[in-house]
């Protein structure tokens, strides 16, 4: 089923006067349930489309469908409302809000979408427990390793049941055996719950393990 | 969760919320201060005028207190007396004989404001009886005269020297006594003591030659919340020839000096919370900018814009209402020994003395005052975290998660 279309995307940046052609017509589609990696040099535009694709910026030209409605069509408060109940996201470090405790970080989102707070907490200690990290639900993030908050992360963006999570780099700050212990448990979520999951890496790792590879070079779709 | 997310949200620069939290007591501690620092003044030179002359209430024939001339004495004494003898909200009121005069000694010579009371009925009604520094309150002799210190200075005289004084009687000559200096006084106001003279009433009639004319009924009421009230049942059952006036007729420039203190006090006021609003719009501003990062990352897990938002106003509310808590606490027990024990000015003693206060203020938290800052501090707080929480969710996605 398709979930997430672009067409004809296009995005230019203004840097000091100058226009930056960040992105320069992306069609691509992805289906509920794809494993999908964005691989590409550095500057490629990954981070420019994993953005576009989360709502979190508007494309220069083109249109991005997400199944079947066009989101230029969503205010800035639908856009957040529709972020909230469809996405799920991870980024490269800083994800989590640092004066709330890895259980309180799941549970925001939740919070945030109105449910409520017995269900919540169930809800957390749940997926903690699916996702191993239940010894971490009291500590802080100042007080977890890099993997340990990714892992958190992880737990966050799925916990709303969105239809896609986004990924910018997720394993850039780890090490591979963290790395590796990061993409298990993404791969497990998606397999068992069959979340979508797009991907942006220039991590060997996260590519080979791509279910679907997309590469990006200088705004283009590389064929 | 928000309120618990705000709360936190605080304490992660706790140095930077305890300087906020600090202005912002120190402000409400300065506003109680000042506040009852002049309310206590105000109040002191007010009670003072009371106390030693002016009384609750005063009457006088129609006229008298715009021209106090010695032709003006009061109509029917007898009638009046009768009257307020009988009026059950009366505390004590005392007969005067009032006339400007001249006081002289060997070396010099003053005008002064002549009062000729009964000393009992006095002594009911103002304080100098408790004011005698030197000497003694009458003690029924013949020729004896009660004067203020300054005047005693500016004369150069002393206990048991002799003075002359000399007025205008109603026939027009002038009449004139010997009196032996028996009290001296010192009251509040230097101007005071150097103006007001006692005498008994009945030597004063005598040297004016008006029998037993009077000029003033000074009339202390039991409740001075009810002087109005006193005044107005007085009124009804004296006729046009009668002016009867409170204190707040009487003392109009002392009143309008209060309520013109009031206004500044205002002022003094609002520049305050006008510093604490900066303060606050200051620390409020570097928190949303230290916190960009995570400001986006709120945005993109879907934080509604009127979430962040209320987050942030939170956050100064928070802050406000803890500094109003402290501020009155800590103020209410600074307050609270100044309140009993006053504060001793003594050093200004002669500038607060030309003013008519005394040396030690008592300063005096109004329930207004209070009431002001339980309201004015946390809207000030709320007010400060507007602009940083405005710039908060004017940020751009991108741009915030972009952000280290
Ligand atoms: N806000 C911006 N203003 C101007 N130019 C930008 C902006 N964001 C990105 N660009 C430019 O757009 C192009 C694509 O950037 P993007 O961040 O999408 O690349 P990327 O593939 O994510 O790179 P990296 O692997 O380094 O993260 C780059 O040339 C970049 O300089
Ligand atoms: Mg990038």
């Amino acid at each position: 089923m398709e979930i997430l279309k672009t067409e004809n995307l296009e995005k230019v940046y203004e840097d000091n006067g100058v226009p930056v052609h960040a992105l320069k017509g992306i069609n691509l589609t992805i289906n509920k349930g794809d494993y999908l990696v964005i691989a590409g040099p550095s500057g490629s535009g990954k981070t420019t489309l994993l953005n576009l694709l989360g709502a979190l910026d508007t494309p220069t030209k083109g249109k991005i469908l997400f199944e079947g409605t066009d989101l230029a069509k969503k205010s800035r408060r639908e856009l957040s409302e529709f972020r909230l109940q469809n996405l799920g996201f991870i980024f490269q470090a800083y994800n989590l809000i640092p004066v709330l405790t890895a259980i309180e970080n799941i549970e925001f989102s939740m919070m945030l979408s109105g449910i409520p707070e017995n269900e919540r907490r169930e809800r957390a200690l749940s997926l903690m427990h699916e996702l191993d990290i239940k010894e971490l639900a009291d500590k802080r993030p100042n007080e977890m390793s890099g993997g340990q908050q990714q892992r958190v992360a992880v737990a966050r963006a799925i916990v709303n049941d969105p239809e896609v999570v986004l990924a910018d780099e997720p394993t850039a700050n780890l090490d591979s055996a963290t790395g590796s212990v990061l993409l298990d448990l993404m791969e497990k979520m998606n397999k068992e719950k069959n979340i979508t999951f797009i991907f942006s890496s220039h991590d060997k790792q996260v590519i080979d393990r791509a279910g679907i590879l997309l590469k990006l070079k200088d705004g283009k779709i590389e064929k | 969760m928000l309120l618990k997310l705000s709360w936190r949200n605080i304490w992660r620069n706790k140095r930077r919320s305890l300087v906020v939290l600090g202005s912002v007591i120190v402000g409400i501690i300065a506003v109680l201060f000042m506040n009852g620092f002049m309310n206590g003044m105000l109040n002191q030179m007010l009670s003072n005028q009371i106390s030693t002359s002016v009384s609750h209430i005063q009457i006088h024939k129609k006229g008298f207190n715009d021209n106090k001339t010695v032709q003006n004495y009061l109509p029917n004494p007898a009638n009046v007396d009768n009257i307020l003898r009988d009026n059950k909200d009366i505390k004590a009121f005392s007969k005067r004989v009032i006339t400007f005069g001249l006081i002289s000694s060997a070396s010099n010579s003053s005008g002064v404001y002549i009062n000729g009371i009964v000393p009992e009925e006095e002594k009911q009604v103002s304080i100098i009886n408790r004011q005698i520094v030197e000497g003694e309150y009458f003690s029924g002799g013949k020729g004896e005269i009660v004067i203020g210190s300054k005047l005693a200075e500016k004369l150069d005289v002393t206990l048991g020297d002799k003075v002359v004084a000399m007025s205008n009687t109603p026939s027009g000559t002038i009449g004139s006594e010997v009196f032996r200096v028996v009290g001296i006084f010192k009251t509040f106001s230097s101007e005071f003591d150097k103006s007001f003279i006692y005498i008994p009433m009945q030597t004063v009639q005598e040297m004016l030659n008006i029998d037993d004319k009077i000029y003033e009924f000074a009339i202390v009421t039991k409740d001075y919340h009810k002087v109005e009230e006193v005044k107005n049942s007085i009124n009804e059952e004296l006729n046009q020839n009668y002016e009867v006036l409170s204190y707040k007729d009487l003392l109009p420039f002392l009143v309008y000096q209060i309520d013109l203190s009031k206004e500044s006090m205002w002022i003094f006021n609002v520049i305050i919370e006008l510093a604490l609003i900066f303060g606050i719009i200051n620390a409020m501003l570097m928190a949303v900018f230290e916190r960009i990062n995570e400001i986006g990352v709120l945005m993109s897990i879907g934080m509604k814009n009127i979430k962040i938002f209320t987050m942030i106003l939170l956050e100064g509310l928070i802050i406000g209402i803890i500094g109003t808590a402290v501020g009155l606490g800590l103020g209410y027990l600074i307050m609270l020994p100044l309140q009993k024990v006053g504060l001793n000015l003594a050093i200004y003693t002669e500038s607060l003395e030309s003013f008519g206060v005394g040396a030690v203020i008592y300063p005096t938290v109004s329930i207004d005052d209070v009431i002001g800052i339980l309201i004015a501090i946390p809207f000030i707080s709320i007010v400060g975290a507007i602009y940083p929480a405005y710039k908060a969710i004017k940020l751009d996605p991108v741009y915030a998660i972009r952000y280290v």
